[in-house]
């Protein structure tokens, strides 16, 4: 499933401040392996993520998120949830 | 091929480099004798202990002891089986009736240990449908226990009841029910949480059930020592009471209580009640004779808070920053884990345990110093507890010369 551009977007600004190791960031960027992330960042990326975009992400799905396109897509279905 | 260890290497690199090259290991610590609920002989050193969570300093109380004695006598060292094969004693019943009596639940039921009982309860209790919505800062056996159910677990801010409102409210119309896990004191700093307005959160909505971790309030808040539900006059509203005898209860053990009409079926499907041994009769009744006192400890509560007081007081005045306000828990936070590591020796090496708790198991990425007061420890023992982390906290340059205190020596 290809990530969806528009939340890749939106998602970048927000990982700004979190992108300690200065990787450039796209959707294929890595949380672990390029941002160096470890459970206490994701931690406060995930809330940062979820005030972004009013939602909540379920602690269930992070463990399938390895990258910036998993996360959007992630996102994506979440937000067609909250619509249904 | 790369051995079964490996992955643990980066840890165990950075563990090592952490401890450095010498001085006692604090993850190493070995109790040579207990002198008392405070006291023990430490590297041959006589040590006051201030992190034992042992708030009211019941591991000796004489009820409990000859309790434990005869049941020794009469039933002996073990049960060898489950609570639902040849593991549930008498002694287990009346303990799990003292339990539904001291809370004023209809139900309870007695886990092995704190750690099994919300592993227990908090994999089994929601389904797929359900949501689980958890305090951030919750406990490891918390967030271990939510990992193994079926429902979808939603973390919200530590302590922040409107954050709570706003994941509700996002949850609104959705079937399936809703579970709050909180803390009625979160153990690393020793705060408390704001119950009133998760409760008056909880009631916007319905199907919402609320459970709170009593692990660290049991015994120490409210005039009958039922925790944070009933100091906050909230016990009606709270739908599932955990907690754990490992604390304030001076033993080892873990519960639930809850007045579910339906909660007893928990005892065929939650897998940490079924799948291991019963506790031996001798900690189910000294568990049992300590709750007792726990109920009439209102005076063990009064000199634990003011155990407490005396603590904050002394580490505040000295310029350490601390984790929160007066609780039986005072933490004080190092500017990183070498100080926290070099701090710990120094109090250690003059004669007092406290824990040391570091990232990432702590709030904020916090380095600690945790002490937890105990009703037992004397004014003259926090005085020297406050003189050696003055001591202490001096050489390490976190605080200018106290200007009232005497240092110790050193
Ligand atoms: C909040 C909390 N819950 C549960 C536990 C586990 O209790 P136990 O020691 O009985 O396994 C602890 C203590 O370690 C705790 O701090």
């Amino acid at each position: 499933m290809s990530a969806p551009a528009e939340i890749v977007a939106r998602l970048i600004p927000i990982l700004g401040p979190f992108n300690k190791t200065n990787a450039p960031l796209s959707a294929a960027t890595r949380f672990t392996e390029d941002l160096n992330f470890d459970s206490l960042i994701v931690m406060e990326f995930v809330a940062a993520v979820e005030d972004a975009f009013d939602i909540s992400v379920p602690l269930n799905i992070l463990p399938d998120v390895a990258t910036v396109g998993e996360l959007a897509s992630a996102i994506d279905k979440i937000l067609g949830e909250g619509k249904s | 091929m790369a051995d079964l260890f490996d992955r643990f290497a980066p840890l165990m690199a950075q563990r090592d480099a952490l401890l450095g090259d010498g001085g006692i290991n604090p993850f190493q610590v070995k109790m040579d004798e207990l002198l008392s609920p405070t006291e023990a002989m430490i590297e041959g050193r006589r040590t006051i202990l201030a992190g034992t969570n042992n708030y009211l300093g019941l591991t000796f109380s004489p009820e409990a002891l000859k309790a434990a004695h005869d049941a020794l006598e009469a039933c002996g060292t073990g049960t060898t089986g489950s609570r639902v094969a040849n593991g549930t004693y008498g002694s287990h019943k009346d303990l799990e009736n003292a339990l539904a009596e001291f809370f004023g639940k209809d139900h309870a039921m007695v886990f092995s240990t704190g750690f099994l009982a919300n592993l227990g309860i908090l994999s089994t209790l929601m389904g797929p449908e359900d949501y689980i919505l958890m305090d951030a800062d919750c406990h490891a056996s918390i967030y271990d226990g939510v990992r193994g159910s079926a429902a979808q677990i939603i973390r919200f801010r530590h302590n922040d009841a409107a954050d709570l409102e706003k994941r509700l409210a996002r949850l609104e119309g959705k079937p399936g029910n809703k579970l709050i896990v909180i803390e009625g004191i979160y153990s690393m700093l020793g705060d408390k949480a704001p119950i009133a307005e998760i409760v008056a959160v909880k009631k916007k909505f319905s199907n919402v059930y609320l459970l709170s971790d009593e692990a660290h309030s049991l015994g120490v808040l409210g005039r009958y020592g039922r925790g944070l539900p009933e100091e906050a006059g909230v016990e009606d509203d709270v739908d599932f009471i955990v907690g754990t005898f490992s604390k304030s209860v001076g033993t080892v053990g873990g519960f639930c209580v809850s007045n579910h009409p339906q909660f007893d079926v928990l005892r065929l499907v939650c897998r940490a009640y079924v799948f291991t041994a019963s506790l031996p009769p001798s900690v189910v009744v000294s568990a049992t004779a300590n709750l007792k006192l726990i109920k009439q400890g209102g005076a063990l509560r009064a000199r634990l808070m003011r155990n407490a007081e005396q603590l904050h007081q002394g580490l505040s005045g000295l310029g350490l920053k601390l984790g929160s306000d007066v609780s039986s828990v005072i933490a004080v936070v190092a500017p990183d884990p070498q100080t926290a590591i070099a701090f710990w020796r120094g109090l250690i090496e003059a004669g007092v345990y406290v824990n040391l708790a570091l990232p990432p198991a702590t709030p904020f990425g916090y380095s600690l110093l945790r002490a937890s007061l105990c009703a037992a420890h004397t004014e003259a023992q926090i005085d020297q507890i406050i003189d050696i982390f003055a001591d202490v906290a001096l050489r390490l340059g976190m605080i200018e010369r106290p200007a009232s205190r005497r240092i110790a020596a050193g």
